[in-house]
C-alpha cells in the first residue's frame, strides 16, 4: 500500500513538475546555469535583433500584435524601438532612459520609483541579464533540451502587486535571451521574442544617444 | 439657447461602430503625460470592452459597458484605481459610443446655428451637437446642470468603420485624451 502511494505521489509530482512550462524540469542546482549564463553575458559585446512583441487579453480572446527593433551593448546600453502598428522608443544609457512615444519625450532617472517607469526598466534588466542579480526577485531556473527558463517572482510590494512572474528564455547555444513572458495579476501576459540576433556586431555610439 | 421641435433621433447615424479598433493613445493629466494603447472591442455576448495598456503590454485597465447603462470594472492597476477617475473616464467613453440615450427624455436646443441633441443623465446633461440640418457631428459635449464640463470630437467617422481619431478634452481641469486608429496586424 505504502509503495503503491509513493508510486501515485511521484506521478503527481512529476506531472506537477512539469505542468507549468510543459518540456521544463526545475534545475534543482542553478549554479552551474548562472556561472555559465555569467560568463557568456560578459562576453557578449553587444546584440541586435529584431523583435515582436505579443500581448493576450485572457478574458477578451485577444492578441495584440507589435514589432521592432532591439539594440543592446555592455554594460548599460540598450534600445528597443517598435516600429509597427505603432512607434514606441526607449533608450537605456548610463542609467538613464529616455522615451519617446510619437507624442512626447520623456527622460527618466534611474533612481526613480515611479511604478509605470520601472515596468520598462524590468524589461530593460531582463534583456540585459541583471534581473538575475536583482534583490527584488526571487529566482527558479529550468532546463529543456535547448533552452533553460528563468522564472522570476517579484517579491518587493509595488512589484507584486504588478506581475505574477516574468521568465526569460534562454537559449542554450548562446545564454542570450530568446523570449521574455510576463505574467500580470489580472491573467493577462506579453510575450516578447527575440529574432535574427546578431551577437558582437559593431553598433556606434549614436544608436544609444539620448538627445 | 432656446428649445426647438426638430427630428430627435437623427444624431444616432452619427453613433460610431468600434466592433474592434486599436487607438495609440496619449493622456494628459493635470501636466503628466501618459501613453499607450486603447483597445475597443464588441464582444460576443454584446458588451463592449475598453482596455488600455501601455506599448509594452502592461494593462492599466480594462471596463466592460453592458445593457443600457451597466458598467464594470475588471481590472485597474492600484495607482488608477480612484473612485473619481473611473466615474469620469466612464462618462467620456459612454458619451462617445453614444451610451445612455433616452429619448423619451431627449430634447433639442439651437443656437448659432447649431442643434444641441439633449440627453440627460442622472447628473448633467449629455450633449450631440450638429449642424442644423443634422447633417454632420460637429462636436460631443458633458455637461453639469450649470456649464460645460468635458468637450469630444470624432474625426473620418464612417458607417462600419471606427473613428480615424478622436479627442476628448475636460473643460474644468487640465485632462485630455487623443486617440489616433492603428491598423493592428496578425502574428508574423
Amino acid at each position: 500500500m505504502i509503495r503503491i502511494i509513493a508510486l501515485v505521489s511521484l506521478l503527481f509530482f512529476r506531472i506537477d513538475s512539469n505542468a507549468q512550462y510543459p518540456g521544463y524540469t526545475l534545475l534543482n542546482h542553478s549554479e552551474t546555469f548562472k556561472k555559465s549564463f555569467a560568463r557568456a553575458t560578459a562576453a557578449t559585446e553587444s546584440i541586435q535583433s529584431n523583435f515582436s512583441q505579443e500581448k493576450t487579453l485572457t478574458m477578451l480572446s485577444e492578441k495584440m500584435y507589435s514589432t521592432g527593433k532591439f539594440w543592446y551593448r555592455q554594460k548599460d546600453k540598450l534600445r528597443m524601438e517598435y516600429i509597427q502598428p505603432y512607434f514606441y522608443l526607449m533608450i537605456l544609457n548610463a542609467g538613464k532612459i529616455f522615451i519617446n512615444d510619437g507624442q512626447k519625450e520623456n527622460k527618466i532617472s534611474a533612481n526613480s520609483n515611479k511604478v509605470f517607469q520601472q515596468v520598462n526598466r524590468i524589461l530593460i534588466d531582463c534583456v540585459s541579464g541583471k534581473m538575475l542579480e536583482n534583490p527584488d526577485f526571487e529566482s527558479r531556473v529550468f532546463d529543456s533540451q535547448n533552452a533553460f527558463l528563468v522564472e522570476l517572482k517579484p517579491l518587493a510590494k509595488n512589484l507584486s502587486k504588478l506581475y505574477k512572474n516574468i521568465n526569460i528564455v534562454i537559449d542554450k547555444n548562446d545564454y542570450t535571451a530568446t523570449a521574455i513572458e510576463m505574467f500580470e495579476l489580472s491573467g493577462d501576459r506579453t510575450i516578447i521574442r527575440f529574432q535574427n540576433k546578431e551577437l558582437n556586431a559593431l553598433i556606434p555610439d549614436s544608436i544609444f544617444n539620448i538627445p | 439657447m432656446q428649445k426647438i421641435q426638430s427630428d430627435r433621433t437623427c444624431v444616432e447615424k452619427f453613433k460610431p461602430d468600434f466592433h474592434h479598433a486599436e487607438y495609440k493613445t496619449s493622456v494628459e493629466v493635470i501636466g503628466k503625460h501618459l501613453s499607450g494603447i486603447l483597445l475597443i472591442k464588441y464582444m460576443p455576448d454584446s458588451s463592449t470592452r475598453i482596455v488600455f495598456t501601455n506599448e509594452t503590454g502592461f494593462s492599466f485597465f480594462d471596463f466592460a459597458f453592458y445593457g443600457d447603462t451597466g458598467f464594470s470594472v475588471y481590472h485597474i492597476v492600484s495607482q488608477m484605481n480612484k473612485p473619481a477617475l473611473i466615474k469620469t473616464l466612464r462618462k467620456d467613453f459612454e458619451l462617445i459610443m453614444f451610451r445612455n440615450m433616452d429619448r423619451s427624455k431627449s430634447y433639442n436646443l439651437a443656437d448659432s446655428g447649431y442643434i444641441y441633441h439633449a440627453y440627460p443623465q442622472i447628473k448633467g446633461v449629455n450633449y450631440y451637437i450638429t449642424d442644423d440640418q443634422c447633417r454632420q457631428l460637429v462636436k460631443m459635449q458633458r455637461s453639469s446642470n450649470k456649464k460645460p464640463i468635458m468637450e469630444a470630437s470624432i474625426y473620418k467617422s464612417s458607417p462600419g468603420n471606427p473613428p480615424d481619431s478622436i479627442y476628448i478634452r475636460h473643460l474644468n481641469f487640465n485632462f485630455s485624451i487623443s486617440l489616433k486608429k492603428i491598423t493592428p496586424f496578425a502574428a508574423q
